[in-house]
């Protein structure tokens, strides 16, 4: 089972060095555990393009598609038992990052 | 039987159509063939096989390993300590905190307690369909984020289990004063269901105050059971009750277990401050022999823990004993806006006018009253109080 989770910041600072660190044990203990699929942390929202082809022609808008006091700073995807395992990885995930994560199952077919 | 077939399945809604639907093959079959010697066999048998034909039919490119292991059901044994109980499995699933509180609660109430969605709605004060709509939501996401079947090892036990005990406080509520008119006033299999599954989460945590606060506040309430419903099928007062037909078994237990808690020394919780409220009252005799002073200390104690109306309302109550109705129906009024869509605040009001002579106003309130109470043997007492009114 995969789950796409959020790193949710409500600043416009990157990750301290002392964050850098948690984050890096944390991400170790993800491969070693075999919970790591994926991760990536993203440039600000302000380097955000929304594209829309829907119509006659395609439409670039500068910046995200919604403008929040929140936004997304990076993200993961986990594979984990259930959701159980998920939160639990989440809990220490959070500490680590020092911010908000949001945990999502991705569909199952 | 839809415990052990989400145990088996790991999935509430093919559990309850597999159960519904071998129901119906017996209410077909049964009187053209005869009961079958074992009929909750046969029941179980028939329910396995309609999940996996449902499973079959959803799983066209067939998963046969899966298949094979559903048909043969060769769970390995549960680790040491895991209480074999599926119906605590299931409570704790869907007592899961990825859930909103009050869809855990309902969520409880209709898959382990199987109350029906408009019993539901009723006891939350909310639409048949909004409650509808919350279990629907609580059931996908179970299924779409993989919440578990299982009781929680014994690190993250003692945090799950006050989502546990509240949603057990409501179902004893709800069946102690049942809503809708076609159910029992008192549903006692309900009340001896969320007392056996207390006692199931207090055998697996002794120490935690709040599980032994509960369960002698269900003993003390369950103790006084014969006594609430008069033979006419009318609501009996505690002050009215003949407390000669109390349970002095289960009184005995209660009080031991608040004594327990007292002992402890550690500062109590809602159920352990409610359950020694209900020590006070079953320790008198006599209603005249009540503490009331002792019962609104305990309520000043509760105010503080809980704010909510309701215990305001319920002080209210203890606090005109004390000090008479007129004290108490100032107290009672100030909840006007966040009560008057709940009966008891509008019987509360008419109690408190009848005593103190005010006919015509009791009588309103009563009307409302029995407007907004779900209960028959409640609906029967408030009736003949508004008819006795001069």
């Amino acid at each position: 089972m995969q789950y796409l989770v959020s790193v949710i910041d409500d600043t416009d600072g990157l990750a301290t060095e002392d964050e850098m660190t948690a984050i890096h044990a944390f991400n170790t203990r993800l491969q070693a555990e075999g919970h790591w699929v994926f991760a990536g942390g993203l440039a600000a929202p302000s380097a955000a393009t929304v594209i829309d082809n829907r119509g006659e022609e395609a439409m670039f808008t500068d910046g995200p598609f919604v403008e929040s006091k929140e936004h997304l700073a990076g993200l993961y995807i986990w594979e984990a038992a259930d959701l159980d395992v998920a939160l639990k990885l989440a809990v220490e995930g959070s500490k680590a990052c020092n911010r908000k994560l949001e945990v999502r199952p991705f569909l199952s077919l | 039987m839809v415990a052990s077939l989400t145990k088996r399945f790991g999935d509430l809604d093919i559990a309850e159509e597999a159960a519904a639907e071998a129901f119906a093959t017996a209410v077909e079959r049964w009187p053209a063939d005869g009961v079958p010697p074992s009929p909750g066999a046969w029941l179980t048998t028939a329910a396995n096989r309609k999940a996996i034909d449902r499973i079959r039919r959803e799983n066209k490119r067939g998963d046969k390993q899966k298949e094979a292991q559903l048909l043969y059901d060769d769970d390995p044994p549960e680790p040491p300590g895991a209480i074999d109980d599926d119906r605590l499995r299931l409570i704790f699933t869907c007592c899961h905190p990825a859930l909103a509180l009050e869809t855990r609660v309902a969520l409880t109430l209709r898959m382990v307690a199987g109350l029906t969605v408009p019993e539901i709605a009723r006891a939350f004060l909310v639409s048949e369909t909004t409650m509808g709509q919350r279990i629907t939501r609580a059931k996908a996401k179970i299924k779409a984020a993989r919440i578990p079947y299982r009781v929680p090892s014994a690190e993250d036990l003692p945090a799950r289990v006050s989502g546990v005990l509240a949603v057990l406080f409501l179902v004893f509520n709800e069946a102690y004063l049942a809503t809708g008119p076609g159910t029992d006033p008192v549903r006692h299999d309900l009340t001896a269901e969320a007392i056996r599954l207390t006692r199931l989460i207090r055998a697996l945590l002794p120490d935690d105050g709040e599980a032994a606060g509960l369960l002698a506040l269900m003993l003390l309430t369950q103790a006084r059971r014969a006594a609430r419903v008069s033979p006419a099928g009318e609501l009996v007062t505690l002050a009215e009750q003949d407390r000669g037909t109390w349970d002095a078994a289960l009184i005995a237990e209660g009080h031991r277990l608040v004594r327990e808690r007292l002992a402890a020394g550690v500062a109590p919780g809602r159920y352990q401050i409610l359950a020694a409220i209900s020590a006070v009252h079953t320790s008198a005799h006599d209603v005249r022999d009540t503490d009331w002073s002792q019962v609104v200390a305990l309520y000043d104690l509760l105010v503080r823990l809980d704010p909510s109306p309701i215990v305001a309302l319920n002080r209210a109550i203890a606090v005109g004993e004390l000090d008479g109705p007129e004290v108490a129906l100032a107290a009672v009024d100030r909840l006007e806006d966040k009560l008057a869509g709940y009966h008891a605040y509008h019987a509360t009001r008419a109690d408190l006018l009848r005593r103190l002579g005010r006919s015509q106003q009791a009588r309103a309130a009563y009307d409302k009253a029995i407007e907004l109470a779900g209960n028959t043997a409640e609906t029967a007492y408030l009736t003949r109080r508004r008819d006795q009114l001069a």
